[in-house]
């Protein structure tokens, strides 16, 4: 028996297809519905306008939530936990006490943090985890794939002082850290807008970091396999009011996606599907569903709301500043000549 | 019954293909050549690309061996760092696409000009992959998209991933200097004008070193021709680098097919090495 249901073959299919099941049945799934129906001048749904998805809501349920759905109160006493820590990051010292340069100074104060201020809410829910599948909030690693995975990159992360490409992506400049560019979009510290603009055939997604424009082609094709681009290759269609993007061709220089309170992974050979509906004048529902059988043990899903912000996104010169790389490549150069 | 000679149906069918060749042309003239869009607007959409050599120079010049040349024993020879390119980093020729053929540098600024063209390998923000300002972004050797809706009209340029935010309501002041300013757009009949401001003084204007300072100025004029052109004009203002405004003009053509797919040119890990390689752990 254990050879007839339990084979690769036969799992994966069985996994394929829970994923299609989960996907088309997404939004009776969540319970979620469309309520009202904003279309483009050519007819499509309309999702444009500055969108943000910060919100103190994590990517995994942490320790300290036993459920996916907590009550007002509970929510906002997550709400003063966060301003409390916010406040003693940002009074580290007492008046009049010295720096102590022993210690570490730490970053930047929460002045430049922007990671959202409450537990976002669907339905009305506060939610404690942006994992809604599986229930338990939870990634679900391969142990032996991601404990691979890990090992190398610990390897490696003992030389990232000695070549530029070992940095993290959002270091080089190249795209924002911790996913924030996406798929899946994840909110991260700061910088946590996207614009979306339409035009026939097309939905182009700006992510703030690193002004990374998305451009999904809807009933296209994918590249070639052997052209993965930052951010993966997207391609979309509408499915009644709902935008349905696939993602693949991921870049295998993009598989680690942290930020400060989430991390996880997306292998080249991935599939991300994204659903995006609105849902509201103010407010887009976003679904992400990841394929990935090298890094996970089974497909695990997503959602958040994307909230309208009548605020406007500045230009993210990352690169073309980043003094810190030169910095961090030269000072670890004068400590080995001083050895 | 009434039978005609050879030359009698000849001459029928040309006096029908000319009445054809009148309503068509007639009817070409009378009517637009292009497709209108968002709120009634000539339909910008698309992926379009200059089919030119400004980005070398906006000003006229022969082809040469390269962009960085050095003193020669017989004639100048391309610069030893790029010697290995041979005929690759070779310079087209090309028109001048400046109004009247000649930027006018004030004497100081025409001096630094010509030294930005000397290092140019030191100096030029494209060799390090720096986000490419405004005109520039428009004519570099790779396309930009333009996404045209009744909500907002947005620029990706595969260069760099460069993108430009057009507000459609004047946003005031740019609170900040930045690399593609800040860009406010409005429609004067069928011609798309966008006035951008708020630059630093980082870009260039080509390969050849041209310049400004953070007070410049650029008003744009995007105008259809018809569904595969578009005329685009730029006025270039910066009273600390220039003696009077001056004009750039030049066609936009629409990529179609395969072809209109904008790629991914991200220039950031191809300069890595050049820019850290000297502090890599040997």
């Amino acid at each position: 028996m254990a050879n007839g249901v339990l084979n690769n073959k036969n799992f994966y299919y069985v996994v394929r297809t829970l994923v299609a099941v989960l996907i088309l049945f997404s939004n009776y799934i969540f319970s979620i519905e469309n309520r009202e129906v904003y279309k483009t001048w050519f007819g499509d749904p309309d999702l444009q306008g500055i969108w943000t998805n910060a919100t103190l809501t994590t990517l995994e349920r942490p320790d300290h939530f036993k459920k996916l759905i907590v009550s007002e109160d509970e929510a906002k006493a997550a709400a003063r936990r966060a301003a409390s820590e916010s406040y003693a990051y940002d009074n580290q010292l007492e008046v009049g006490e010295e720096i102590d340069n022993a210690r570490d100074p730490g970053g930047y104060n929460t002045a430049w943090m922007d990671p959202g201020v409450e537990l976002f809410k669907l339905n009305g829910e506060y939610r404690t985890s942006i994992v809604a599948f599986p229930k338990n909030g939870r990634i679900p690693w391969d142990r032996t794939k991601a404990t691979k995975f890990f090992n190398q990159r610990r390897k490696n992360r003992s030389k990232r002082r000695d070549h530029p490409e070992l940095r993290g992506v959002g270091e080089r400049c190249v795209v924002g850290f911790g996913s924030s560019g996406g798929p899946p979009m994840m909110n991260v510290l700061y910088n946590n807008f996207y614009q979306i603009v339409q035009s026939p055939g097309y939905v182009m997604i700006m992510a703030e970091m690193v002004h990374d424009a998305r451009v999904i082609r809807l009933k296209g094709e994918h590249l070639p396999k052997i052209m993965k681009p930052w951010l993966g290759d997207s391609i979309g269609h509408w499915e009644g009011n709902t935008l349905v993007v696939e993602t693949t061709n991921f870049n295998p220089q993009h598989i680690f996606r942290g930020g400060l309170r989430h991390f996880f992974a997306i292998t080249e050979e991935a599939k991300i599907t994204e659903r995006l509906t609105r849902i509201s004048n103010d407010q887009i529902l976003y679904r992400f569903f990841v394929e990935d059988f090298d890094m996970y043990s089974n497909v695990w899903a997503g959602e958040m709301p994307f909230r309208a912000v009548d605020d406007k996104i500045y230009e993210y010169a990352c690169h073309e500043g980043n003094y810190a790389m030169a910095n961090i490549l030269a000072g670890a150069r004068e400590e080995d000549r001083r050895k | 019954m009434i039978v005609k000679s050879r030359s009698e149906c000849s001459l029928l069918r040309l006096k029908i293909l000319f009445f054809l060749i009148v309503i068509i042309t007639g009817t070409s003239l009378n009517s637009e050549d292009f497709l209108r869009g968002a709120n009634g607007k000539p339909d910008l959409n698309g992926v379009w690309q200059v089919l030119n050599s400004a980005n070398y120079n906006l000003e006229a010049h022969s082809a040469s061996a390269s962009m960085a040349m050095v003193e020669g024993p017989v004639v100048p020879i391309p610069h030893p760092s790029v010697v290995a390119l041979g005929a690759v980093g070779s310079v087209p020729a090309g028109l001048s696409v400046v109004e009247g053929g000649e930027i006018p540098y004030q004497r100081w600024a025409l001096k630094r000009r010509d030294e930005n063209k000397k290092y140019w390998l030191d100096r030029d923000p494209e060799i390090k992959c720096y986000l490419p300002g405004v005109p520039r972004a428009n004519y570099m050797h790779l396309p930009f998209q333009i996404f045209h809706s009744e909500k907002a009209i947005f620029f990706a340029y595969e260069y760099a991933g460069a993108t430009r935010n057009i507000y459609l309501e004047d946003p005031g002041t740019a609170p900040m200097d930045s690399w593609m300013g800040q860009s406010w757009g409005y429609w004067e009949g069928d011609t798309f004008v966008i006035e951008v401001s708020g630059f630093n003084d980082q870009t260039w204007f080509d390969r050849s070193g041209n310049f400004h300072s953070d007070a410049l100025k650029v008003t744009e004029r995007y105008s259809l021709k018809n569904s595969h052109t578009m005329l685009y004009e730029a006025t270039i203002q910066d009273d600390k680098v220039f003696t009077r405004p001056w004009k750039i003009s030049m066609t936009l053509y629409k990529r179609i097919g395969r072809d209109s797919q904008l790629q991914q040119f991200k220039c950031v890990e191809f300069v890595e090495e050049l820019l850290y390689g000297q502090w890599r752990a040997k």
